[in-house]
């Protein structure tokens, strides 16, 4: 008898981790909506004639935990919430820094959970919800009221649009990624920029020599360094391709590139283990000269290390296709508006004048001044380090803008990509080999 | 009592509710998306047996189960002996009992969340706690989380935060055996270490086995330790992980499901195969 509890225990325990495995089931359930249909609020109060009937709307985004713009985006709010006191909002916020986050967004869409606006990535991450139907497009709200739409630089709009050609998320602020550098650190001993795969190489080589972490990044959150090394290797051209028709050659150069940097102690001791912000503290505390990050990383450096940094665009690899001279970035995310919400009488008005509220000139100035992106509005940024000048001026200059590679491949290949770094740098695997499990993962996920 | 039956029977009923929407649910739901092939939360494909052959196959999920069973070596061996020993200790000892009850037990309150990233900050290589003391001795840095010493590494903060568990499983278990025991024990002269080996240890068989079972099924639930200190690199990716990264981090439901199928089959064999090995007769005071 004892045995058979022991075992049903045992199977219970074991039940029980499944639930962190299972949690994204149907089970969540719509939030009824408050206010409901347009109630005649309080007529004693002709100073609010146009607000909207009580009501509460859930915004998601990545403005919390760290985000340098976190309170620039609450006082936005705050604005709005102040203007019409009868809406509430809610602020929901979940840090960008893990994958956490996806799983978060997926999940509301997929379970009738839907928030009022979504702040999320725009393209392949979108695509699913976009598909089933669950944002609407907003090119009538867009046509229909011209002082927001020409709010918006004509550009950013474009970058927007999904594959079918409607814009279903409103732009804040654009990024851009590059090789940051610690010019102090570069100064002091006698190192030229690393503008071109010879002059890294040789930085590489001295600081390494001299104890100082020369490139700091993670092998497993290698986002970044992947990212730059495939652009650089395959070019725009064959970037944009991704995998699944057929492997470009070129990637391979792009781990070839990798394994030489490491073998000239490019990288962090540590790098197998240690996650971004880790990597990125050792930039940030002057211990590593270079780091691969976007314009969002410059707000949370030390102050030190953000006046003397810049930013350059990652060197051409050798044999690349690149031009060195193609940077990563783009308008990568929007706010989305929930079909659910645009449907419901009660909701809708209040909802969309939230969204051109959060996307108007004014509040898209005061986010790129805390976040140092590039602002989807045609506003004056005041207030930036000279580092983040220096990143506009890169992206103005570049030949080209190109979303990163793991908006053209699936998660799982982007993965498995991330996943070789550490055997191919280590030796323990070929590039070749590394580009075509990746192409076998994309080819299973297209199945 | 014949009345009270309905009663109990309605009683029972929230919690079987909530069993099946936390567990069997999810449980199932796992089953069946094990047998399709997922794209995010979207797009999914029947692909029969496919996740299943792949499972077979997998390099890796090889890997993340001899990297289980390794550090379920490690708790057997370490977090149930050193319990049982701190027992056995404190068991000895008149005064401080209770003292040292709490001590041993404390860390079980701990998140392991935060133990983890205490420890992170311990085996950091560039300003972790112990390279500094290292550095202090003018020794050089050691990579503490190298592909040689990691599964180790991370095998301490696992270890240590559930001795104190089973230290006090152990130590109730100890408080029931009857004091005559002793008695007759002292008249025959038995004491110190033998009373220990003879008697102690014999009279809580059942208990070190009960003990033995959870410890086993715990192991195969370790996921935050190797999470935060090194991402399941260097040797040290756990099924745990493996499911996670799978699931979440590939968005691909359908093979992390069977991952988690795979992990319940697994861990329900072990625990049987446990169960049959220490086999032994009940004892009863």
């Amino acid at each position: 008898m004892k045995r058979t509890s022991m075992l049903l225990m045992s199977v219970m325990l074991l039940l029980s981790m499944l639930l962190a495995a299972c949690g994204g089931g149907k089970s969540g359930t719509s939030e009824p909506a408050p206010g409901g249909e347009t109630k005649p609020t309080e007529t004693a109060q002709p100073e609010e004639e146009k607000d909207f009937p009580p009501t509460t709307l859930r915004v998601f985004s990545t403005f919390g935990g760290t985000d340098a713009a976190r309170e620039a985006f609450q006082s936005v709010l705050d604005e709005f919430t102040a203007a019409h006191p009868n809406v509430k909002i809610d602020n929901d916020t979940l840090s960008a820094n893990d994958d956490g986050f996806r799983t978060k967004v997926n999940t509301d869409m997929n379970s009738g959970n839907e928030p009022d606006l979504l702040f999320y990535f725009i393209g392949a991450d979108a695509e699913g919800f976009v598909n089933a139907g669950k944002v609407v497009p907003l090119n009538e709200i867009l046509d229909g009221d011209a002082d927001w739409k020409n709010g918006f630089i004509p550009d950013a709009l474009e970058l927007a649009k999904q594959k079918d050609g409607n814009i279903y998320a409103a732009p804040l602020t654009g990024f851009y990624e590059g090789l940051f550098v610690n010019k102090k650190i570069f100064e002091e001993n006698g190192l030229e920029l690393p503008t071109d795969w010879d002059k890294l190489t040789t930085a590489v080589k001295t600081l390494s020599a001299k104890g100082i972490i020369p490139l700091s990044v993670p092998f497993d959150q290698s986002h970044y360094l992947i990212e730059h090394a495939i652009l650089s290797a395959a070019g725009q051209a064959g970037q944009s391709k991704g995998l699944l028709d057929g492997i470009d050659p070129n990637w391979e150069k792009a781990y070839s590139a990798m394994k030489e940097l490491y073998d000239l102690g490019a990288f962090p001791k540590d790098a197998a283990t240690i996650d971004l912000s880790m990597s990125g503290n050792y930039y940030s505390e002057g211990l590593a000269a270079m780091t691969l990050e976007g314009s969002w990383a410059v707000g949370g450096w030390n102050e030190d290390t953000r006046d003397n940094s810049t930013v350059v665009p990652f060197p051409t690899v050798p044999g690349g296709a690149g031009t060195g001279n193609e940077i990563i970035g783009g308008f990568g995310s929007g706010f989305y508006l929930s079909k659910a919400t645009y449907d419901d009488t009660g909701k809708k008005d209040a909802a969309v004048a939230l969204l051109k509220h959060l996307t108007s000139p004014a509040s898209i100035q005061k986010i790129a001044s805390a976040n140092g992106g590039t602002p989807a509005a045609d506003v004056e940024v005041t207030g930036l380090a000279q580092v983040a000048l220096d990143g506009f001026a890169m992206a103005a200059k570049a030949d080209a803008i190109v979303a990163p590679v793991d908006s053209k491949v699936s998660q799982e290949t982007f993965g498995n990509l991330r996943a070789s770094v550490q055997p191919v740098v280590e030796g323990k695997k070929t590039p070749t080999q590394a580009v075509e499990e990746a192409k076998k993962t994309e080819d299973d996920n297209k199945k | 009592m014949k009345g009270d039956r309905k009663y109990i029977l309605l009683f029972l009923l929230p919690t079987a509710a909530i069993m099946t929407v936390f567990l069997y649910y999810p449980f199932f739901k796992s089953l069946y998306l094990s047998f399709y092939r997922t794209t995010g939360f979207f797009d999914k494909k029947f692909v029969g047996w496919a996740n299943y052959e792949r499972l077979f196959t997998d390099k890796l999920l090889g890997a993340a189960t001899l990297h289980t069973l390794e550090i379920m070596l490690y708790v057997i061996v370490f977090q149930v002996g050193i319990a049982l020993v701190l027992a056995v200790m404190v068991d000895n000892i008149s005064k401080l009992k209770g003292f040292y009850r709490t001590v041993f037990f404390f860390p079980v309150v701990i998140s392991g969340t935060a133990i983890s990233l205490l420890f992170v900050l311990f085996y950091n290589y560039n300003f972790g706690l112990l390279n500094n003391l290292l550095a202090s001795f003018n020794i050089e840095k050691v990579l503490w989380l190298d592909a040689k010493n990691a599964l180790k590494a991370v095998s301490i903060p696992t270890v240590w935060h559930y001795v104190g568990f089973y230290f006090v499983l152990f130590i109730t278990a100890m408080s029931k055996i009857p004091q005559d025991y002793y008695e007759a024990a002292k008249l025959e002269g038995i004491t110190g270490f033998k009373k220990t080996t003879m008697l102690t240890i014999p009279l809580i068989m059942s208990d070190v086995k009960v003990v033995i079972t959870l410890a086993i099924t715990g192991t195969m639930k370790v996921f935050d330790f190797v999470w935060l200190l090194t991402n399941g690199q260097n040797g040290t990716e756990v099924l745990g992980t493996y499911m996670y990264k799978k699931a979440m981090v590939d968005q691909n439901f359908g093979y992390g499901s069977t991952v988690a199928i795979y992990m319940v089959v697994f861990g329900v064999l072990l625990a049987m195969f446990a169960n049959r090995l220490l086999k032994k007769d009940e004892i009863t005071y």
